[in-house]
C-alpha cells in the first residue's frame, strides 16, 4: 500500500498543470464523462433510495473518477495520480475502525451498513465560534453530560485576552492552547476526562499552529482526533500534508476532512454524488485518515438539508458504507438557527437520511449554516443523539417517507430561514441550563416527530 | 441571414455552450458587416444573461456557466479585431479585485463569485488565496479597482478582512473603494462591525450588491 511519502513524491513528480486547467480541463469534463458513462441520475422523488446495486455502481464510478482525475497539489501545481489497482488496494487494506478516547471512554469507532440497526458513533458539538470562555466551558460540559456521546467537537475561540485571533499569528497559538485547556477542563467537570476531542484544532487555521499546540504538554493525546482538510474540489496543500506527516509520525488519529459543493464545479446532484464518494477514497489514500469528517454542502443555500443534497448524502453514504472501510462522521448544516422548529425538522431529515443510509457516525447538525457566533447549544446535541438513535429503527424506505414529510414542512423556507437564538439568548449562561421556552419547544417538536412515526426511546 | 436571426443564433450558441457555433456566427457577423458591438450586446450577452438567470434559480450549475463562458470568449476573439478597428470596446460594468485573505487557502467560493461577476460584464482581477492584507491595497491601486472583494472561509481568518479595511483607512484610501466581503462564516453583522460596504452570501448576491454600490456615488471619492 502507498505510504504517505509515496503520496508526497507524486505531489512533486506528478503531471504539472495550472490550477485553472485542472478545474476546467480535467475535473469538470472528466466528471461529466463519468456521470454519463455510469448513468448516474438524481431522482428528486426519492431523497433516500433503497437500491444496493445503484450504491455499488456509484462506488465503481467514484473509483474510476479518482483514477482519471487525481488530487491537485496547490503548492507544486502537480497532480497526485492513483491507478485503479492502487485505489482498490487501499480499500482492501483499510482497517475500517478508529480507536478513540481514554480509560472508560475508550471506544472503537467502526462501520455500519445501510438499514443496520446498530447505533452509530455519536459525535456531538461543533467548532462554531464561542465568544466567551465561560460559555465554551458550559457548552462542552453540556455535550459531555449526554450519556450516549462517544466523542465531541469543541468550539473555536475568536480572541485571547481581547486580542482578535489572526490565522498563523501568536494570538492564534495562544488561543489554540487555551481552547484545548478549556476542553479538557470542561470534560473533567462533566466527569468524562477520557472523552476524545475529534475536531482538532478548532481554533487553529494555520498548520504551524496545529502542530505547535498539539505538543502533549498542552493536553492532547493520540486518541483524540485531528482534522486534516482537503480543498474543494479534489485538492490539497502542504499545510494539510504537513499536519498529516506530523500526526503519522506521532501515531495520532487523523480525521480526513472533506466537503464537496453541490452547484459548484461538481455541477448537480449526480456529479456531486460521484465526487462525494471519491472524497472518502481520497481520505484513505491521501490524508491517511483513521476516520473522516464529511459534509456535502449546497453552494447556493450553504446548508445540507435541501432535497438534492439529502439525496447526494444518502447515495454517497450508501456507496461508501457498503464498499469503503472508512469510519465517516457525516455532518449536516441546517439553514435555520437554534431554538426554532425548522432547525429540528431539518436536523431530523438529515439524521434519518444519513443513519438509514449506513452512516458510521453522525455529528450534531450545525444550526444556521454554522455561521452564527454562539449559535450552538447542547440542546441540539441532545436532539441529535436522540434522533440518530431513533433513526436506527428505520429502514431506508421508511426514512425516505419521513424525510419527504419533513421536507414538506421546511423546504419552502430554505431561502429565508429563521436565524434562531444565540446560546446566551436561550440558555442560562451561569448555570449552563436551557431556558424554559427552549425546553418547551423541544418537547413540543419531539412529540410532533414521534407522532410522525420517529420512534424516540421513552428514556430519551 | 438577417441581422436579428444572427443575434438569435449567437445567443443560442452561448446557451448551448457550443464554441464552434459561437465562432461560426461571429464570423457571420463580420461577413454581414454587422456592428460587432451590437452583436455582443444583442446576441452573446443575451445568452449569458439568460443562463445567469437559470443559474440563479438553480436550474443549471457552474460547469454549464463555465462552458458558456468559453463559447462567449471564443466569439469575442473573432469579433475583437473588428471592434478595435472601429475603436469600440465592450463597456465594462466595473473592475472588481477579489482574493482570499491572509492565512486562508480556500478559493472555490471566490472563484465562483469571479466567474459570475465576469458573466455579468465585470472586469475581475483575482489575486488568489492566502494574500497578505497590504497586497489587496497595492493591487487595487495598480489595477484601479472600483471594488475590493474579500473572501474568508474560516472564523479565524475573518479578522483579516477587517485588517484590509483598517490598512485602507490608515493609508487614507478607504473612501476610494467599495469593500464587499463574503465567505462561509461571514455575515452582514460582521460587515457592519468592521465597516465593509456590504456582505454577499452568494455569487448572485455579490453581483446585485456590487451593481447597486456602483450605482451610488462614493462619498469623498
Amino acid at each position: 500500500m502507498l505510504s504517505f511519502l509515496d503520496v508526497y513524491e507524486r505531489a512533486i513528480k506528478g503531471p504539472i498543470m495550472s490550477e485553472k486547467d485542472f478545474d476546467m480541463k480535467v475535473f469538470i469534463p472528466r466528471l461529466r464523462n463519468v456521470v454519463n458513462a455510469y448513468g448516474i441520475q438524481y431522482n428528486r422523488e426519492t431523497p433516500v433510495p433503497s437500491d444496493d446495486r445503484a450504491a455499488d455502481h456509484l462506488y465503481k464510478a467514484a473509483v474510476d473518477f479518482l483514477s482519471q482525475v487525481g488530487i491537485y497539489c496547490q503548492n507544486t501545481n502537480r497532480i497526485i495520480q492513483f491507478t485503479q489497482e492502487e485505489i482498490l488496494e487501499a480499500v482492501r487494506k483499510a482497517p475500517g475502525k478508529c480507536f478513540a478516547g481514554e480509560g472508560k471512554e475508550a471506544g472503537i469507532f467502526g462501520m455500519r451498513k445501510p438499514d443496520e440497526q446498530k447505533a452509530p458513533w455519536f459525535h456531538v458539538g461543533s467548532g462554531i465560534v464561542t465568544t466567551s470562555e465561560e460559555m465554551a466551558t458550559n457548552k462542552i460540559e453540556g455535550y459531555a453530560s449526554i450519556a450516549e456521546v462517544n466523542s465531541i467537537s469543541i468550539p473555536a475561540l475568536d480572541s485571547i485576552r481581547g486580542i482578535p485571533v489572526l490565522a498563523g499569528s501568536p494570538a492564534e497559538l495562544y488561543a489554540a492552547i487555551r481552547g484545548i485547556k478549556i476542553g479538557r477542563e470542561a470534560l473533567r467537570r462533566a466527569g468524562r476526562p477520557g472523552l476524545p476531542i475529534m475536531n482538532l484544532i478548532s481554533t487553529a487555521a494555520a498548520a504551524v499552529t496545529t502542530i505547535a499546540a498539539s505538543a502533549p504538554q498542552f493536553g492532547l493525546r493520540i486518541t483524540d482526533g485531528w482534522l486534516c482538510g482537503a480543498i474543494s474540489e479534489m485538492k490539497i496543500d502542504f499545510g494539510t500534508m504537513n499536519k498529516v506527516a506530523y500526526l503519522l509520525n506521532w501515531g495520532a488519529n487523523i480525521g480526513a476532512e472533506t466537503s464537496p459543493i453541490l452547484g459548484g464545479y461538481c455541477g448537480g446532484p449526480a456529479g456531486t454524488a460521484v465526487v462525494s464518494t471519491a472524497y472518502i477514497l481520497m481520505g484513505l489514500l491521501v490524508q491517511k485518515g483513521n476516520y473522516q469528517l464529511h459534509f456535502p454542502i449546497h453552494f447556493k443555500y450553504g446548508c445540507c438539508t435541501t432535497r438534492d443534497i439529502l439525496w447526494t448524502v444518502s447515495v454517497s453514504c450508501q456507496a461508501a458504507s457498503r464498499n469503503i472501510p472508512m469510519p465517516v462522521i457525516w455532518l449536516g448544516y441546517t439553514a435555520a438557527g437554534p431554538n426554532t422548529k425548522m432547525y429540528f425538522y431539518e436536523a431530523a431529515a438529515y439524521l434519518l437520511c444519513a443513519v438509514a443510509s449506513g452512516a458510521p457516525s453522525v455529528q450534531t447538525p450545525h444550526p444556521a449554516k454554522a455561521v452564527k457566533m454562539d449559535g450552538f447549544t447542547p440542546m441540539e446535541c441532545k436532539f441529535g443523539v436522540e434522533t440518530a438513535k431513533a433513526a436506527t429503527q428505520a429502514s431506508r424506505q421508511q426514512a425516505n417517507e419521513k424525510v419527504i414529510r419533513l421536507l414538506e414542512k421546511y423546504e419552502s423556507q430554505i431561502e429565508a430561514p429563521p436565524s434562531g437564538s444565540r446560546y446566551q439568548d436561550c440558555y442560562d449562561v451561569v448555570s449552563g441550563k436551557p431556558g424554559e421556552a427552549y425546553v418547551r419547544l423541544y418537547d413540543e417538536v419531539k412529540e410532533e416527530l414521534a407522532r410522525m412515526g420517529i420512534p424516540f426511546s421513552s428514556k430519551g | 441571414m438577417e441581422q436579428q436571426e444572427i443575434f438569435e443564433k449567437l445567443s443560442m450558441a452561448i446557451i448551448e455552450g457550443d464554441e464552434n457555433k459561437a465562432k461560426a456566427f461571429a464570423h457571420e457577423v463580420l461577413r454581414s458587416k454587422i456592428d460587432p458591438l451590437e452583436a455582443v450586446e444583442q446576441g452573446l450577452s443575451k445568452g449569458m444573461i439568460f443562463l445567469g438567470d437559470r443559474f440563479e434559480k438553480g436550474e443549471i450549475f457552474l460547469p454549464d456557466l463555465l462552458i458558456a463562458g468559453d463559447a462567449f470568449n471564443s466569439a469575442i476573439d473573432v469579433l475583437k479585431p473588428a471592434m478595435e478597428a472601429l475603436k469600440k470596446n465592450i463597456a465594462k460594468v466595473g473592475t472588481v479585485l477579489i482574493g482570499t485573505v491572509n492565512g486562508d487557502v480556500h478559493g472555490i467560493g471566490k472563484n465562483i463569485v469571479g466567474i459570475v461577476l465576469e458573466a455579468n460584464g465585470f472586469e475581475v482581477v483575482d489575486i488568489g488565496v492566502d494574500k497578505p492584507s497590504l497586497k489587496f491595497v497595492e493591487e487595487a491601486e495598480k489595477v484601479k479597482a472600483d471594488v475590493i472583494g474579500l473572501s474568508s472561509l474560516m472564523t479565524t481568518t475573518m479578522t483579516a478582512q477587517k485588517e484590509v479595511i483598517d490598512i485602507l483607512k490608515e493609508m487614507n484610501l478607504r473612501k476610494k473603494y467599495w469593500i464587499v466581503i463574503g465567505g462561509g462564516p461571514v455575515t452582514q453583522e460582521w460587515a457592519d462591525q468592521i465597516g465593509a460596504d456590504g456582505y454577499a452570501g452568494s455569487a448572485f448576491q455579490a453581483v446585485h450588491l456590487i451593481k447597486r454600490l456602483l450605482g451610488q456615488k462614493k462619498i469623498g471619492a
